[in-house]
């Protein structure tokens, strides 16, 4: 703990004294340099990728008096999966964790993992108007004005180090009514709009002034108990509404096409899935005879909680509310539907204050470990309640195991575990889509969910705006697990690695080349040189040191956030640092 | 003893008999064409609000889908205008949920009634009670009750009203007493301004020299003679009542859900606007038919009851 916060505090020091300075792009203009430099890793990054190695040199950029700051565990009893991050020279940080992590590509990539310049983190103390509102970052895109409740817009990054972005400015807007999102796109107000309405699929796919793109269902919708709130502390109480529920009569009648009733947490197309074991089969009778040996014979009156915002995986949520509590009826069980603010749902349910609500997840990234550890793993929220030790032990040997055979066989197990202590009924995959003026051109559907607006052109026009189901809660995405937020954010703000476009893969984003040891604990990535953030001031290892143990540090004053939560971080590498 | 001569107020002599009173009231207000429309609207709407049970063809909450095999917002089905006769007939339609729309506007007729009498009720019970005090014994009382009143008609009632529901809970109660208190001061102040004249009136200062009790005075002279524009106050006030109970509900804090109520149905399929707009359009007249019925009534019941306005 000592050399933590002796570390912490030079960490710090340097920094103030960096900024004292002039920041980071006077101190890359600097010469004399003895900070040491691990051999290693920069035989590791030659090794991996020439250009990186010759990118610095011509840039001239080579480690000058460039003080590469750290943070370090102590152990790895603290019981995360980091153990160091270290800025081994200017474009150089290295990873170590406790154990390997076949995720961990995917992890890096995923938006809240931005990069923020950490003079901007310093000064902002990790939170505030500044970060939350108007974030900096390297992105093809740069926030002009967010004007809170109405729109959001973006600039182009005229120093952008990739593709300058096509449209000069982008607009983010947002709507709640599917039907005023497509009056928008019919009306030309708007160049894009996501998840168009159930009914409006035929509409849009009729009118050749737009274009329907249709998305991938790599998500999950369930109903959500929290097993610290009688009745759902009785595990026979959760398998009885499993029985109870009729989830094929949810997607028959309230899901658009190509939507699947879910089998498991997990989606088809995701790494993990298995197609062993199924859920339970729709046995209402079943379900009653449960509840009475549980010791509801006639049954229980709770309340269920949702956000009336779309999402793909719930495209019409008050109607789905209003149809479980039917059905739920229909064994004795009276559900009183409370539906909240979209934000004070989400922070509730993190902090396990709702008994039964409705909430679903839509991929990050392509791999197991996104859906099953960040909702039931060891660094999970209480959104469940307390945590099933077997089903978290699975899933701490699953994501550490490299052969995929054996991944699977762990994953099928942690399944089947899902079934027995049913913290969650899945109900389905949503399908849903997106839809564009049909002038636009590399127009997107992710099925992350992460559309990248500075490739698409909107036929010519120096404007493209889009319309989403709902207004960001903040752009500081360390600390949001909300899709609406990240989107935003991602377009301003880039990771390490990125996913490709439209797509799932890993490719470079921040990060030119990276490379993992043998062990598969220590993970190099070599920085893409001359970036600069939207400030004008350098990007380099240091940014990347900071912006992460902000997140990782329990302890540092940056550990802040809006609410300081950092909810992502927790779930994808298990605990948080000096947390008390 | 001094020989008292006490000129009759006229509206005192028009209302002394509370027999002659009705006949009158009535034989008035079918004179007015526009009056007896909103009469017989009002009368079908509670017709349909007490028999809502023996009239509907389903409950209006039982979901269709299972037993019926319809489809969400199926459009309207009648067999006597060519709908196939295999098909079971849902003369308004099938809702997002797959329930009869027929049927929850008739059960969504009882709760729109029930609440904004209910809601009228309540406020001019204490309206009455407010204005009476304030307007009869004047002074500090009549400052501090209407400055009271003042504070409530400060803020846009709609808006007082979501507050009080956000305070106390969502639900159709909390919504009946939202509308309640801030229709209050409405009431408050219309009483108070007739016992303003009606205390001056030579009869009330008979009974006082007479030495009549105070509240004896209160509720068998300034009251009674007090009513008129009370009585269509309250009228015109319940249609505002079923538009706010409405909008409450509109906004997810009035009737819960699966209660049928028209504002909460209008919410429900606001975006199938034009994929099935009949599940926004019959609520829509529901709520029109109510607010139009007690608007005509109450604009003929001041007609009738002001006689100022046959001249």
């Amino acid at each position: 703990m000592k050399s933590t916060k002796a570390l912490l505090a030079i960490l710090f020091a340097l920094s103030f004294v960096a900024a004292a300075c002039g920041g980071s792009d006077e101190a890359a203009d600097g010469t004399a340099d003895d900070s040491a430099v691990t051999d290693d890793s920069a035989d590791d990054s030659s090794a991996d990728d020439s250009s990186a190695d010759d990118s610095s040199t011509d840039d001239g950029a080579a480690p000058s008096d460039f003080e590469g700051m750290s943070l370090a565990a102590e152990s790895c009893d603290y019981g995360g999966e980091l153990k160091s991050i270290t800025a081994v020279d200017e474009l150089t940080v290295q990873f170590e964790l406790c154990f390997p992590d076949v995720a961990f590509e995917s992890k890096v990539a995923f938006s809240a993992f931005g990069i923020h310049p950490s003079e901007v983190l310093e000064a902002t103390g990790g939170t505030g108007t500044e970060l939350l509102e108007s974030p900096v970052g390297t992105g093809p895109y740069q926030v002009a004005q967010w004007e809170r409740g109405n729109q959001l817009v973006y600039t182009a990054n005229p120093n952008y180090w990739g593709e300058p972005a096509n449209a000069e400015t982008l607009v983010f807007r947002w709507s709640e009514e599917s039907a005023q999102r497509l009056v928008e796109l019919q009306s030309g107000q708007v160049d894009g709009i996501d998840n168009p309405g159930r009914d409006d699929f035929e509409v849009i796919a009729a009118d050749s002034d737009l274009q329907l793109l249709e998305r991938e269902g790599t998500n999950i919708f369930y109903v959500g108990f929290n097993n610290t709130f009688p009745p759902f502390d009785n595990e026979q109480v959760r398998q009885a509404m499993a029985l109870g529920l009729d989830r094929q009569r949810l997607v028959d009648n309230f899901y658009p096409p190509g939507s699947k009733v879910a089998d498991q947490f997990l989606p088809s197309s995701i790494f993990g899935y298995t197609p062993e074991p199924t859920w339970y089969d729709y046995d209402p009778e079943a379900a009653k005879e449960l509840l009475a040996e549980a010791g509801y014979p006639d049954g229980f009156e709770v309340t269920v909680s949702y956000r009336n915002v779309v999402r793909s995986y719930l495209p019409d949520p008050a109607t789905v509310a209003t149809d479980i509590q039917a059905q739920m009826a229909d064994i004795g069980v009276t559900l009183n539907i409370e539906e909240m603010e979209s934000g004070a749902f989400l922070d509730a349910s993190d902090a396990g204050e709702l008994p039964m609500y409705l909430l679903g997840w839509g991929a990050d990234y392509p791999d197991a470990t996104n859906f099953l550890d960040f909702h039931f793993g060891i660094g999970a929220s209480d959104q469940f309640g307390e945590k099933f030790s077997d089903i978290t032990d699975l899933l701490s040997e699953a994501g550490q195991v490299v052969d995929a055979d054996t991944r699977l066989d762990l994953y099928e197990q942690a399944t089947e575990a899902l079934k027995t202590h049913v913290p969650m009924i899945p109900v389905a995959h949503g399908g849903s889509g997106t839809a564009f003026r049909a002038d636009v051109t590399n127009a997107q559907a992710s099925p992350l969910g992460n559309e990248v607006f500075a490739v698409m052109d909107p036929g010519g026009r120096d404007t493209i705006v889009w319309m989403q189901n709902a207004e960001p809660i903040s752009l500081y995405c360390a600390d949001e697990t909300d899709g609406e937020s990240l989107r935003a954010c991602e377009q301003v703000n880039e990771s390490l690695l990125a996913y490709e476009v439209g797509g799932t893969a890993v490719q470079p984003a921040l990060a030119e080349t990276w490379s993992a040891d043998d062990t598969g604990t220590i993970w190099t990535f070599n920085l893409r040189p001359g970036v600069t953030f939207h400030d004008g001031s350098a990007f380099d290892a240091n940014d990347v040191v900071t912006t992460w143990s902000a997140q990782w540090d329990a302890s540092s004053p940056l550990h802040t956030g809006r609410d300081g939560n950092f909810t992502y971080f927790n779930a994808d590498f298990g605990a948080f640092l000096n947390a008390e | 003893m001094t020989d008292l001569t006490v000129d009759i107020n006229p509206l005192e002599v028009s209302q002394s008999s509370s027999g002659g009173l009705g006949i009158n009231l009535v034989k008035e207000l079918f004179r007015k064409r526009a009056a007896v429309v909103g009469a017989v609207m009002l009368g079908i709407l509670v017709f349909i609000a007490l028999f809502a049970p023996l009239i509907s063809p389903y409950d209006p909450t039982e979901v269709l889908l299972s037993t019926e095999g319809v489809q969400p917002r199926e459009s309207p089905c009648i067999h006597i205008l060519g709908c196939d006769s295999e098909q079971p007939q849902h003369i308004l339609g099938i809702d997002g949920n797959g329930r009869d729309v027929l049927s929850r506007i008739f059960y969504g007729a009882r709760v729109s009634l029930t609440a904004g009498v209910a809601a009228v009720t309540f406020a001019v019970l204490v309206g009455v009670v407010v204005g009476l005090i304030a307007g009869f014994f004047g002074g500090w009382i009549d400052n501090v009750l209407m400055r009271l009143m003042d504070v409530l008609l400060a803020f846009p009632s709609l808006l007082l009203a979501i507050f009080i529901v956000t305070v106390f809970g969502r639900g159709l109660t909390n919504a009946v007493l939202a509308i309640t208190v801030v229709t209050i001061p409405g009431y408050a102040r219309v009483v108070r301004s007739s016992v303003l004249t009606v205390r001056e009136s030579d009869f009330v200062k008979a009974d006082r020299v007479l030495g009549v009790s105070t509240f004896r005075l209160l509720t068998r002279r300034i009251l009674p003679n007090s009513l008129t524009p009370l009585v269509v106050q309250a009228t015109l006030g319940i249609a505002s009542a079923v538009l706010e109970i409405a909008a409450l509900s509109f906004l997810g804090l009035g009737v819960q859900p699966p209660q049928a109520e028209w504002g909460s149905m209008l919410a429900s399929e606001r975006n199938q606007v034009f994929t099935a707009p009949h599940l926004v359009f019959f609520p829509g007249i529901a709520i029109m038919w109510n607010v139009l019925a007690f608007n005509l009534l109450g604009d003929g019941l001041r007609d009738a009851m002001d006689p100022r306005l046959n001249r």
